[in-house]
């Protein structure tokens, strides 16, 4: 082995504890890339082959009730390559607390648009009538099993449904039943496909449709597609047309995606980036070190640039080892990654698959920012002169700092605080860069609870704040006064109130956009509108109330009016409407109005097609039961229910990012401070070593380094708070679409975790530089001028 | 046991150190080095003890295992009736802090201390301490005293050493060559310096030198070679500082 080579592994070993610390953040960076990146590429790779195998629509359309002869004229129209008319249905399940949708597929497996993946059992026997396939991820969670019963209510009247097969479907990847609802509940609503015979029969719609969805051959030009569909089905109550990225599981999916590709970016810059810098102070202070040595090696012959390569090679080493071991522990996240997509996700697989060209890459982006690091450092040696090596360094200077100004703090404050002040204005970049480790690592914890904090404030904010009721009862049609007066009469419910919920297309000149009208009365107790303010907003006694995302597509203001065309049921006479009102809201497409005006628009004194109920607490499930098949009651949704099944949910999401937190924002707050730290005691070991000799104890000496430590920290932290505060609003911005806004909402516990965790990072980092305090040897120190 | 801060036990010429046998050895792998080889000596309060002798000869080794930097591979040093050999870590850091003043070649000043502040650190931990700036005065650095290490000469600085060995009122005073890197007449300021703590505060003072003729200024000069104690000369008359040629 050559000399230079033998010292270049002796030095590793000699500062194997700040190399490992390299390595580390290394690691972390590469892990990150490749976890995210193979993640990314799965569910993208994933998803596209399971949209193309199981043919996803492109677009769909939901109305009232269309003849089947009109799915001729759908076909016919040039760019429409294949339609499906089907049944699609809300219904109730004879389980507490379960709904289902049911969706129609032909009667003998053909291939259709929106097929199923037959995950276990069968598909429908031929002429069977009362089949059912349930998706598997409910049959599961409620432990149904290949040939169980189940027992539905469809338009009033009861069925027994044989559960025949599990089934997985491009459509509901991720199942949920309305945005609002945020996160899955599988054990609460699932879809329950039947045969098309079925279906018609059961619903009285033989040889009609209520949805249609259909495929193109250039999705670019869906919004004409569609608006010649419209003209087709003009008459037949169109309540809404979606393209497929608009449809809620899809849209889920790939923000998911875009969200993975974005961290994937910025997770991986800033922990390569702050391995460069490692590298940076470690080696700049190597090479000051080294001085001499450098001097000597070129005096003997050495080249500037095999001095140079030398150190560069040295943060290669360590950026490899720490590459070799982001392959293994990416891959292992992804495995963990994936089986948390899992959990949300329903696709028929996902694979955790190893992408040799994401290695390479990561290798190469890593070995990048190592060399980055290190060519400072290398520049420096390879400029040092044979005779400048034997010329001392400049000594340190003291110099007065800012806080002395404040004579009379200055004057109480201890030598060791005088000292770290002096310090900390002395190396500033180091001091910088301590500060700059845990700005970064504290914004990480403020970022990732904050995305819980998201979450539990909005369902504390939707369950508490603005649904008050216990029990939400949907009507299958309008009814009048009287159905309010018989959910009122219930035995248990205390108060019960109306809700008229229906949808328009809503109208401003040329631009138009489908919304759900909700009417509301303007004194209800159970249901407040609520902008992002937390503020009760009232509805008025006649006038539109609209949410900012709707008001701006439409472009309207205050005052302004808008055409309101029903799209369901017998009315089609259109109306207009002035808008009274624009709140900002969290979830985007909704829009209010007094019941008693809305039902006026509907040609109605009164009408209302769901009631809140007020109940006796612990009385709610006993009250859903009873309901479960009375006549014209297409759902029952008891609220404990659903909160409770979020929070499971929730809770298990809960764990794996704390742990994914703790992790990268310890290793890069731990490896900042543990180099730094190392690095200026190197620089004083002089000093710290004569305090010992005068008689001062380890730990007093320590402390000197620790409290440094801390002061820098707490500039880091109090730079890491608006920090992260920046990062999530960035976030909020990012993820904000048509369907939803990400609350502006951090916990102060946030702030508190962020604190504590910091704390304890860096007196791991002080209690890992422990060991070489103790270590200090004075008399060999003291013996050599360095 | 306790190691106390008594600055005032004792009385001059009371013995004050017992080095019996001492040996200290260096295990160098294959060879052993031998850095002294069964050194006695008694030293008495308030004595000024100067010792001599060639590069090697373990003049180092025994200044530090007499001021707890070092432990002896074998043999026994009595402070008083403590015996050093049984101290533990904690121990020693207390022997120093409490009984111990240290003065190297190089300064080992904090370099973003000022000269008083410097002091002080010593003062902060020091259970006796003399004023700071009447520290400084000892040593004649009262107008220096906010200045930085780096905007004092070399004689300064090893002035401010002084004063912060003497500040903690240490019963001893470790010398390890404080003239070496200074010219005569820096040289001799820095040995006033000695001389007066020794003389006003009662101070016992070993200082190391390689150059014979600071021996004049000692009660006793000791002579070392290969790790022993050749002579011990008395020196019946101390010389003043100002009467040493070199
Ligand atoms: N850590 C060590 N490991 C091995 N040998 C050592 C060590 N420290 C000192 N020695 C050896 O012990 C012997 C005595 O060293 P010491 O430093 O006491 O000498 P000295 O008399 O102070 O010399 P100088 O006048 O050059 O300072 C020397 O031979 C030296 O090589
Ligand atoms: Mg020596």
């Amino acid at each position: 082995m050559k000399p230079l080579t033998k010292k270049l592994f002796r030095t590793i070993m000699k500062t194997r504890g700040q190399s490992l610390a390299v390595a580390a953040v290394v690691l972390c960076g590469t892990a990150c890339f490749i976890c995210l990146v193979s993640v990314h590429r799965n569910l993208l790779l994933t998803r596209d082959t399971y949209y193309a195998q199981y043919r996803f629509a492109d677009f769909e359309i939901m109305l009232e009730r269309a003849p089947n002869t009109t799915l001729f004229k759908l076909e016919n129209i040039p760019g429409v390559r294949q339609v499906r008319g089907r049944i699609v249905e809300e219904v109730n399940l004879d389980l507490p607390g379960r709904t289902g949708r049911l969706v129609s597929l032909p009667n003998r497996a053909e291939s259709p648009l929106n097929d199923i993946v037959v995950r276990k059992g069968r598909y429908f026997s031929e002429g069977a009538q009362n089949e059912v396939i349930v998706s598997e991820r409910f049959a599961q969670a409620n432990h149904f099993s290949i040939g169980d019963i189940l027992r539905i209510t469809v338009d009033g009247k009861r069925h027994a449904l044989k559960i025949v097969g599990e089934g997985l479907s491009p459509e509901y990847v991720i199942l949920i039943r309305s945005v609002q609802d945020m996160v899955p509940a599988p054990e609460r609503f699932g879809i329950l496909w039947v045969p098309q015979d079925f279906a018609e029969t059961a619903l009285s719609m033989s040889a009609a449709y209520n949805n249609v969805v259909g495929s193109v051959d250039d999705p670019e030009q869906l919004d004409a597609i569609l608006d010649r569909c419209e003209d087709v089905l003009d008459s037949y109550g169109i309540f809404a047309k979606i393209k497929q990225k608009n449809q809620i599981s899809a849209s889920f999916v790939a923000d998911e995606i875009r969200g993975l590709e974005v961290m994937a970016r910025i997770m991986t810059t800033v922990c390569l980036g702050l391995s460069a810098l490692v590298i940076f102070i470690l080696l700049s202070r190597m090479v000051r070190n080294e001085r001499t040595l450098i001097g000597l090696m070129k005096a003997y012959g050495y080249s500037n640039l095999s001095v140079a390569t030398h150190y560069v090679l040295f943060s290669l080493i360590l950026s490899a080892v720490g590459c070799v071991g982001g392959f293994a522990a990416g891959h292992a996240m992804a495995g963990g990654m994936l089986k948390m997509y899992a959990q949300f996700y329903q696709f028929p697989l996902l694979r955790s698959q190893v992408y040799p060209d994401i290695v390479v890459k990561s290798l190469g982006i890593a070995i990048l920012f190592a060399f980055l690091g290190s060519l400072s450092a290398s520049i420096r040696a390879s400029r040092i002169r044979p005779a400048d090596a034997m010329r001392p360094e400049a000594p340190v200077i003291g110099h007065r700092v800012l806080l002395e100004s404040w004579g009379w703090l200055w004057v109480r404050m201890g030598f060791t605080w005088k000292m770290i002040a002096r310090n900390v204005s002395r190396s500033r970049f180091r001091a910088s860069l301590n500060a700059f480790g845990v700005m970064i690592s504290s914004g990480i914890i403020i970022m990732g609870f904050f995305s819980l904090d998201g979450i539990q404030y909005m369902l504390s904010f939707q369950f508490e704040l603005a649904e008050k009721e216990d029990v939400k009862i949907s009507f299958a049609k309008e009814m009048g006064k009287a159905a309010l007066h018989e959910s009122a009469r219930i035995e248990n419910v205390l108060l019960a109130e109306p809700l008229l919920q229906y949808p328009f297309e809503m109208r401003n000149g040329w631009k138009k956009k489908d919304v759900v009208v909700i009417g509301m009365e303007r004194d209800g107790k159970l249901r407040d509108l609520m902008n992002t303010d937390e503020e009760v907003v009232d509805v008025g006694e006649r006038g539109l109330v609209l949410s900012e995302t709707i008001a701006e597509q439409l472009g309207v203001g205050v005052g302004d009016f808008v055409t309101l065309k029903p799209l369901m049921g017998r009315i089609t006479k259109e109306r207009t409407a002035s808008v009274s009102k624009v709140v900002k809201q969290y979830f985007g497409a909704s829009a209010y109005m007094n019941i008693n005006a809305l039902s006026r628009i509907l040609g109605e004194p009164f009408a209302m097609n769901a009631a809140l109920l007020d109940t006796e607490p612990g009385m709610e499930r006993s009250i859903s039961d009873q309901l479960n098949d009375a006549p014209f009651v297409s759902a029952v949704e008891v609220k404990v229910d659903a909160l409770e099944s979020l929070m499971d949910t929730i809770g298990q999401n809960i764990a794996i990012m704390t742990g994914a937190i703790l992790t990268f924002s310890g290793v890069i707050a731990f490896s900042i401070i543990y180099n730094v730290t190392l690095v200026s005691l190197a620089e004083r070991q002089r000093e710290l070593a004569s305090l010992r000799v005068m008689g001062f104890t380890h730990r007093e000496v320590g402390s000197i380094l620790y409290n440094e430590n801390f002061v820098t920290g707490a500039i880091g932290l109090i730079l890491g708070i608006p920090f992260g505060m920046t990062i999530c609003r960035l976030m909020v911005n990012a993820f904000q679409t048509d369907l939803y806004r990400m609350p502006y909402h951090i916990a102060p516990r946030t702030f508190i975790i962020a604190t504590v965790l910091t704390v304890v990072f860096i007196a791991i980092s002080n209690f890992a530089v422990r060991n070489k305090i103790h270590g200090l040897d004075m008399v060999e120190v003291l013996k050599a001028r360095e | 046991m306790a190691v106390a801060s008594n600055p005032s036990a004792g009385t001059r010429g009371a013995p004050i150190f017992r080095i019996d046998s001492l040996v200290k050895e260096y295990a160098m792998g294959e060879v052993t080095v031998s850095a002294l080889r069964g050194v006695s000596l008694e030293v008495k309060q308030g004595e000024f003890l100067v010792i001599l002798g060639p590069s090697g000869s373990g003049k180092s080794t025994l200044l530090n295992i007499v001021g707890g930097l070092d432990a002896p591979t074998s043999g026994d040093v009595w402070f008083r009736d403590e015996n050093l050999s049984a101290f533990n870590e904690r121990q020693f850091t207390l022997y120093r802090r409490n009984h111990i003043g240290f003065i190297f070649q190089f300064y080992n000043l904090m370099p973003n201390l000022t000269a008083k502040e410097n002091v002080e650190m010593a003062t902060e931990i020091s259970v006796n301490p003399i004023d700071p700036v009447e520290a400084l005065a000892l040593v004649e650095l009262t107008d220096r005293a906010d200045h930085f290490p780096s905007q004092l000469s070399g004689g300064e600085q090893q002035r401010v050493a002084i004063a912060r060995a003497i500040a903690k009122r240490p019963e001893i005073l470790l010398c390890d060559e404080p003239t070496g890197a200074l010219d005569v007449a820096t040289g001799k300021i820095v040995l006033n310096a000695l001389r007066a703590v020794n003389e006003r505060v009662d101070t016992t003072v070993l200082l190391i030198t390689h150059n014979a003729s600071i021996g004049g200024l000692g009660d006793r000069i000791i002579r070392m070679r290969d790790g022993g104690i050749r002579t011990i000369i008395e020196n019946k008359r101390r010389l003043s500082v100002d009467e040493v040629e070199w």
